[in-house]
C-alpha cells in the first residue's frame, strides 16, 4: 500500500506512517472499509470506478461474486511478484521487507554529469546500512557510456546522452541462491547537455524596425607610400574591424546591438575608429550604436579636414614641449573636435527618439572613439570612452601598453554608463573622458566591446596587464593574418569572434589599427 | 564567471502538508529540467533554496544549475516569513560578489517567495531588512486562498496568486518562473542591463491561472 499517498490524502503526520500500517492491518478497519466500499459501489458505480476494479467482475452486475476477490487487481507479472512466490517463511519475509525498506527509504542521488565530459562518482553501497548485502549491479549505466568499477567503487566514463537517467541498483543477499529475491532501487542520474549543443542560430527577421545584419566586417587599406622611382616604399598601417551578434541574441533571433565605423583620410592622414555597444535592455539600442558610430565618424572626418593644420601644429608643439599649458591647449582643441562629435551623436540620437516618439533611453549605447595620425616623431592617438569595453595601445616588441581611459563599471555586473545619459553629456564629463598620447610606434591600437573584454580580460584590473594583451594578440594573430594590406583579414577576424567562452555570449566587436 | 543567483524562499509550514508540498517539489523539478534546456541558464544560473516554517534555514546553498539536486521537503510548524527574509538578506550580502577592480561581480539576484499562509513572526522587520539588499527583482507568490497577499505586497510590488496549490498550477507557476529566469539570463548577457523590473510585463506572460495582483 502506498502510505505516502494516504498520508497526503488524509493529511496526517508523516511520523505516524508506521501506525498507519498497523491501522490498516486491523481486521475491523478492513471490514468497515469494505462495507463502506460496497455501499458506495451499489449507489454510485460510475465508469471511473469501473476502471479501477476488474470490469468482468463488476459487483453490481454479479451480486453473487465474492466481493473481496473482485477488488483485488490482477497480479502483474514482474520480478517482484515472482520474488514473492519464492519466499517460504515469515522470518525471511520480514527480513526481506526490511532490506527492501532500507533500500528504498534512503535518499540517494548520484552527482550530476555533463555530456562528453569525464564523469566520476563514488558509489558506496554501505550508505544503505544493510549488513548482509552481497553482489549488486547498477543497470543502465552502459547505455549512457558509464561503467561501475567494483574495485574502486567508482562510476566512471564519459556520458554520451543528456537527460534524467534511471539507473537501477539490483542487489542480492550475501548467501544468495537461485530463486532468492533480487532487490531493486531506482536512482536518478542527471546528465546535463553540453550547452554548446543547445544554442540556436536564428537569423534576425529583416522586417524589424532598424534591421541590422547579424554580422559585419570591414577593411580599410592604406597603400604603401609611393617612394621615389619605386624605392623607399613604406608600409602604412591599415584598419580592420568585425562585429558579430552574440549567441544569446542568435538563440532568440534578436538583432546585434553593437556597431563600429572605421575610416582613413587619405589627404590628411587621420585614422578614425569607433566601436559602440547598444544596451541589451534598450529596445532600439542597435540604432543608438549605429547613429553614435556614424555621427562621430562623420563629424571627426569633416572637423579634421577643416582644422588639420591647426591640429597638426598643436600636436607638434605638444611633442616638443609637453607642459601643462600645451597639454591644455591641445586638449581644448580635441574637445572642440571629438567632444563636439560625441555631443552631436547624443543630439542625433535624441532627435531620432523624438521623431519616432520613443524615449532616449531606448537607444542607450556605449561609445569608444579613437583618432590617430602618424607624424615624423611617432604616432598621436586620442581617445574618448564612455561605458565598458576597452581601448589600448599595444606594442608587442617593447611590451608597452597604454589603456586610453577607464571602463565604467557599476557595483554589480552589467551596470555601466551610456552616451545617452544626460549626466554624461556635461562638458566636464566629456572632457574627463578624453585622453591623448604620443607614442613612437605600436603593434596595434585596439578598440573592443565588452563582448570581448569580458571573456578575454575578465576584470577591469586585468585590462592593464600586458600578459593579457600578449595572450589576446597571440590568440588573434593565430587565426587572423594581420599582414599589411591583407583584405582577407576582415573575414578572418569575423570568424575569430566566434570563439567559445562559457557564460560570455554577448555581441562582440573589435577594431584594430595595425 | 558572472553568476545569476536565484533564491527560492519556500513555505514549508504544516499547512503545506500533503499535496501542496508534493506539488511544490514536483514544480521545482519541472523548473530545473526546463532551465537545463536553456543554454544561457545552464551557464549562468545558480540556485539556492531557503525554507521557512518555525524558523528559516538554507536547505540548498547557492549551487550551479548543472550540479543542482533537489532534496526532500518536510511540511511542519508555522510560517516564519520574517526569519526567511532576514536569512536571505544575510545570504545575499555574504555570497553575492560585487564588482571590484579585481573581480567581475555577479548579477543581482532574483528572489522568489512562495507561501500559503499568514506569517506568525515579525515579518515587517524582516521585510525592512530585506529592502536594504539589492535584488534584480522579487516575485512573491501566494499559493491557495489562505495566503495573505497584503503582506506580500509590502515586500515586493510583484505579487501573484495561485488559486490552488495543486500540482497543475504549481508546475505551471514554476514553468513560468523558469522562463522568467531564462529571459533574465538572456537579458543579462546584453551589456549594461540593471535587470530591474518595473513591472511583471517585462517577463514572459504568466499562464491563465496565475493572477497578477
Amino acid at each position: 500500500m502506498d502510505f505516502e499517498k494516504i498520508i497526503a490524502y488524509l493529511n496526517i503526520q508523516p511520523e505516524d506512517k508506521e501506525k498507519l500500517a498497523e491501522f490498516f492491518e486491523r481486521e475491523e478497519i478492513r471490514e468497515f472499509l469494505l462495507q463502506e466500499w460496497e455501499v458506495f459501489l451499489k449507489t454510485d458505480c460510475s465508469p471511473v470506478e469501473e476502471d479501477i476494479i476488474n470490469n468482468e467482475n463488476c459487483i453490481s452486475d454479479n451480486p453473487d461474486n465474492d466481493i473481496n476477490m473482485a477488488m483485488i487487481p490482477n497480479i502483474p507479472e514482474d520480478e517482484e511478484t515472482k520474488a514473492r512466490q519464492t519466499v517460504n517463511n515469515q522470518y525471511t519475509d520480514s527480513k526481506d521487507n526490511d532490506l527492501d525498506r532500507k533500500l528504498k527509504s534512503k535518499h540517494i542521488q548520484l552527482q550530476n554529469g555533463k555530456v562528453n565530459q569525464a564523469y566520476q562518482c563514488l558509489f558506496d553501497i554501505t550508505v544503505f546500512d544493510i549488513a548482509d548485502i552481497g553482489d549488486f549491479e547498477l543497470v543502465g549505466l552502459e547505455e549512457i557510456g558509464l561503467k561501475f568499477n567494483p574495485l574502486t567503487d567508482l562510476i566512471e566514463g564519459i556520458p554520451n546522452k543528456a537527460g534524467d537517467h534511471r539507473i537501477i541498483l539490483k542487489c542480492k543477499r550475501s548467501e544468495w541462491a537461485e530463486g532468492d529475491p533480487i532487490f531493486e532501487r531506482p536512482i536518478t542520474l542527471i546528465i546535463n547537455p553540453d550547452p554548446r549543443s543547445l544554442w540556436n542560430n536564428i537569423p534576425t527577421p529583416t522586417s524589424i524596425e532598424y534591421y541590422k545584419p547579424d554580422s559585419d566586417c570591414k577593411y580599410v587599406k592604406v597603400e604603401k607610400t609611393k617612394g621615389i622611382f619605386g624605392l623607399g616604399k613604406k608600409e602604412q598601417k591599415d584598419i580592420v574591424a568585425a562585429s558579430q551578434r552574440g549567441r544569446s541574441h542568435a538563440h532568440e533571433g534578436t538583432p546585434r546591438d553593437d556597431d563600429f565605423s572605421i575610416t582613413h583620410q587619405d589627404e590628411e592622414g587621420w585614422y578614425i575608429m569607433t566601436v559602440a555597444d547598444g544596451a541589451g535592455s534598450a529596445k532600439y539600442s542597435r540604432q543608438g550604436s549605429l547613429i553614435a558610430c556614424q555621427t562621430v565618424s562623420d563629424i571627426c572626418n569633416t572637423q579634421f579636414s577643416k582644422y588639420n593644420k591647426e591640429a597638426d601644429e598643436l600636436i607638434k608643439d605638444f611633442e616638443k614641449d609637453s607642459s601643462d599649458v600645451k597639454r591644455k591647449k591641445l586638449g581644448d582643441a580635441l574637445y572642440n573636435i571629438i567632444g563636439s562629435a560625441v555631443f552631436k551623436a547624443y543630439k542625433n540620437i535624441e532627435k531620432e527618439a523624438q521623431d519616432k516618439e520613443n524615449q532616449l533611453k531606448d537607444y542607450a549605447t556605449t561609445l569608444l572613439v579613437t583618432v590617430s595620425k602618424k607624424f615624423k616623431f611617432g604616432w598621436f592617438v586620442a581617445a574618448f570612452w564612455v561605458g565598458d569595453g576597452g581601448i589600448g595601445i599595444y606594442n608587442k616588441e617593447t611590451q608597452y601598453l597604454k589603456i586610453m581611459g577607464e571602463p565604467d563599471g557599476g557595483e554589480f555586473a552589467g551596470q555601466t554608463r551610456f552616451l545617452t545619459m544626460p549626466e554624461i553629456m556635461q562638458p566636464t564629463e566629456i572632457y574627463k573622458r578624453l585622453r591623448f598620447e604620443i607614442v613612437e610606434d605600436f603593434t596595434a591600437l585596439i578598440l573592443m566591446s565588452d563582448g570581448i573584454t569580458d571573456p578575454k580580460f575578465e576584470t577591469d584590473a586585468n585590462l592593464n596587464r600586458i600578459e593579457k594583451w600578449n595572450k589576446l594578440w597571440e590568440d588573434i594573430t593565430s587565426s587572423v593574418d594581420l599582414t599589411d594590406d591583407n583584405e582577407n583579414s576582415a573575414e578572418q577576424l569575423l570568424q575569430w569572434l566566434d570563439f567559445w567562452s562559457q557564460g560570455n555570449h554577448d555581441d562582440r566587436t573589435i577594431a584594430i589599427l595595425y | 564567471m558572472r553568476r545569476l543567483p536565484v533564491y527560492l524562499l519556500l513555505d514549508t509550514s504544516a499547512s503545506m502538508k500533503g499535496e501542496p508540498i508534493e506539488a511544490l517539489i514536483k514544480g521545482i523539478d519541472t523548473m530545473i529540467r526546463a532551465l537545463r534546456q536553456n543554454p544561457q541558464a545552464i551557464e549562468s544560473v545558480y540556485i539556492s533554496i531557503i525554507t521557512f516554517s518555525n524558523t528559516a534555514q538554507v536547505l540548498i546553498p547557492l549551487t550551479d544549475l548543472g550540479s543542482f539536486q533537489m532534496t526532500e521537503l518536510k511540511a511542519t510548524g508555522q510560517t516564519a516569513l520574517g526569519a526567511a527574509l532576514r536569512l536571505v538578506t544575510d545570504r545575499i550580502n555574504s555570497e553575492i560578489k560585487r564588482n571590484t577592480m579585481k573581480e567581475k561581480g555577479d548579477w543581482k539576484p532574483i528572489v522568489f517567495i512562495m507561501t500559503d499562509g499568514v506569517p506568525i513572526d515579525d515579518w515587517k522587520k524582516g521585510a525592512a531588512y530585506f529592502a536594504t539588499c539589492k535584488t534584480a527583482y522579487t516575485v512573491a507568490c501566494a499559493a491557495g486562498s489562505q495566503a495573505d497577499t497584503s503582506v506580500l505586497k509590502q515586500i515586493t510590488p510583484h505579487v501573484i496568486s495561485l488559486e490552488k496549490a495543486d500540482e497543475d498550477s504549481m508546475s505551471r507557476f514554476f514553468l513560468w518562473m523558469s522562463s522568467s529566469i531564462g529571459t533574465t539570463s538572456v537579458r543579462v548577457e546584453s551589456n549594461g542591463d540593471t535587470l530591474e523590473l518595473s513591472s511583471l510585463d517585462e517577463l514572459p506572460p504568466p499562464p491563465p491561472d496565475i493572477n497578477i495582483l
